[in-house]
């Protein structure tokens, strides 16, 4: 299953391989398609794959490192 | 005949075919519709749009369609109104109403991006098509897709009150009232248009879809004698249709229908919901989500997709955003129906309260014309001015029990 998501990392987190951890933790592959870091925040769009459960258990993680992490599309409710 | 080249990513310029896609397969940039300017220029003249009829549909060769247009054949082209009283009360030079409260069908400003919507949707040949709303969008795909013969699915978090629904339920579409909160409904909503092959406006269709919010600007312009204003001000929800007006605009003078172009764009949000604002006030160019906690339902958004793109238009433009409280809407809603007789649900008194905080603060200047984009109709939110409103005057049914309220009128008058 893939998941294409972005993701805004508070500045003290832009210096932490969150990412990574994420995917070894929870064997999920992070696609990075386009990313942007400034001196107060960092934005990631990224796609990732893997079981249902995991993509789940790792969007999990990264909320409660304080990630915040979005739909690509946006709220659609208009 | 139309005059679309392609979609195009707005991050990496991709360029691709006239597909229901959204987002760039590459970069996941959100697309938009590109246009041979060229040809449009060669053929669109202002007389050649003041011959047909007032309608959205005078723009045609600017809409991403093929052929005739299908659906919304009636809708746009809404009245500019003068504000005069209105721009005396708060000491304007000349101020002027976009007036979406009254387009057709069903009262809002999302008849336009529908009708574009569902024309695209046919000439794609879908049979059914689908939005998740809590108000105007609903209703509009639902009363739009009922004429034209579309199969409906609407999407909405089942916690809604029903008396929101019933202007949709109305119009018979299949409403899907989902078992869980509005991120649910977000999530569950891409997954099924990723999944089957309907038209949902806002996903598949965005980009079409998005391109009927230019008719604001378009209408704006001409209906100033072809002159774009100094000062424009648009509620945002999504950030989308503050960028189309721009656009709009834009495109007017590319294709030499309006010749000098220095507008100012401003953005009008709800403290409660007001993630644009709070990024153009910042300074900064990264919108941060929020969770939606105002009375302006229509604008309480609080991850919107469009919200870089509008902050952008803001900055060049050398506009601003601002946002207002809830008590601020109400007051200017009231405000707006008192000074000139146009009652606009709470997204217009956002954009009302909006411009007036804009113009104390001077970010717009008391001179020059400026133009608020009023989007909706207050009959749909009556429930946001409960005790809120002055009360009725209650007599026996006699003269003399009339006259003696009429006394008490005449003297606080």
């Amino acid at each position: 299953m893939k998941m294409r998501v972005r993701l805004t990392f508070p500045q003290e987190l832009i210096k932490e391989p969150v990412i990574f951890t994420m995917a070894k933790q929870f064997n999920v592959m992070p696609n990075i398609r386009r990313a942007r870091v400034t001196e107060t925040v960092g934005e990631m769009v990224l796609e990732l794959e893997g079981e249902d459960a995991s993509l789940q258990e790792g969007v999990r993680f990264l909320k409660a490192k304080g990630i915040e992490v979005e739909l690509i599309e946006g709220d659609i409710i208009e | 005949m139309g005059h679309v080249k392609g979609l195009k990513c707005r991050e990496c310029g991709r360029e691709y075919a006239v597909d229901p896609i959204y987002v760039c397969e590459f970069c996941f940039g959100p697309l938009e519709v590109a246009y041979d300017y060229k040809a449009i220029a060669k053929a669109v003249t202002r007389k050649k749009i003041e011959q047909r009829p007032q309608t959205l549909w005078r723009y045609r060769e600017l809409l991403p369609i093929d052929g005739e247009p299908q659906v919304g054949l009636e809708s746009g082209f809404t009245p500019l109104v003068k504000a005069e009283n209105l721009a005396r009360e708060i000491g304007m030079d000349e101020l002027y109403i976009k007036d979406d409260t009254v387009v057709h069908p069903t009262l809002s400003f999302k008849d336009r991006v529908v009708a574009v919507a569902l024309t695209k949707a046919r000439e794609f040949d879908f049979d059914t098509v689908a939005c998740a709303s809590t108000g105007n969008l609903a209703h509009s795909v639902s009363a739009h897709g009922a004429r034209a013969g579309f199969k409906r699915f609407i999407f909405i978090p089942a916690s809604l009150e029903a008396s929101k629904i019933i202007a949709s339920l109305v119009y018979e579409p299949n409403l899907i009232a989902v078992d869980g909160n509005y991120d649910d409904v977000n999530r569950l909503c891409s997954e099924v248009a990723n999944k089957y092959r309907w038209a949902f406006v806002n996903i598949n269709i965005r980009p079409f879809y998005a391109e009927g919010s230019k008719t604001i600007g378009f209408e704006i312009a001409e209906q100033m004698g072809w002159k774009a204003p100094d000062h424009i001000v648009v509620p945002c929800a999504s950030g989308s249709l503050l960028t189309k007006v721009w656009k709009a605009l834009k495109e007017f003078q590319q294709i030499g229908i309006i010749k000098d172009l220095d507008t100012k764009i401003f953005g009008a949000q709800a403290t409660g919901c007001g993630p644009i604002a709070a990024a153009v006030k910042a300074g900064t160019d990264v919108i941060r989500p929020v969770k939606p906690n105002t009375i302006a339902k229509s604008l309480a958004i609080g991850n919107p997709a469009d919200g870089f793109y509008a902050s952008q238009v803001i900055k060049e433009t050398g506009g601003y955003a601002e946002d207002v409280a809830d008590q601020e809407i109400i007051d200017a809603m009231k405000l707006l129906a008192r000074t000139e007789g146009i009652f606009a649900e709470t997204a217009g008194g956002v954009t009302v309260a909006t411009m007036i905080k804009l113009i104390k603060t001077g970010r717009i200047s008391r001179e020059g014309t400026t133009v608020m984009c009023i989007t909706g109709n207050g009959l749909k939110t009556q429930e946001a001015l409960q005790g809120h409103t002055a009360m009725p005057h209650h007599i026996k049914p006699s003269l003399a029990s009339f006259e003696e309220v009429l006394g008490r009128i005449s003297r606080e008058m």
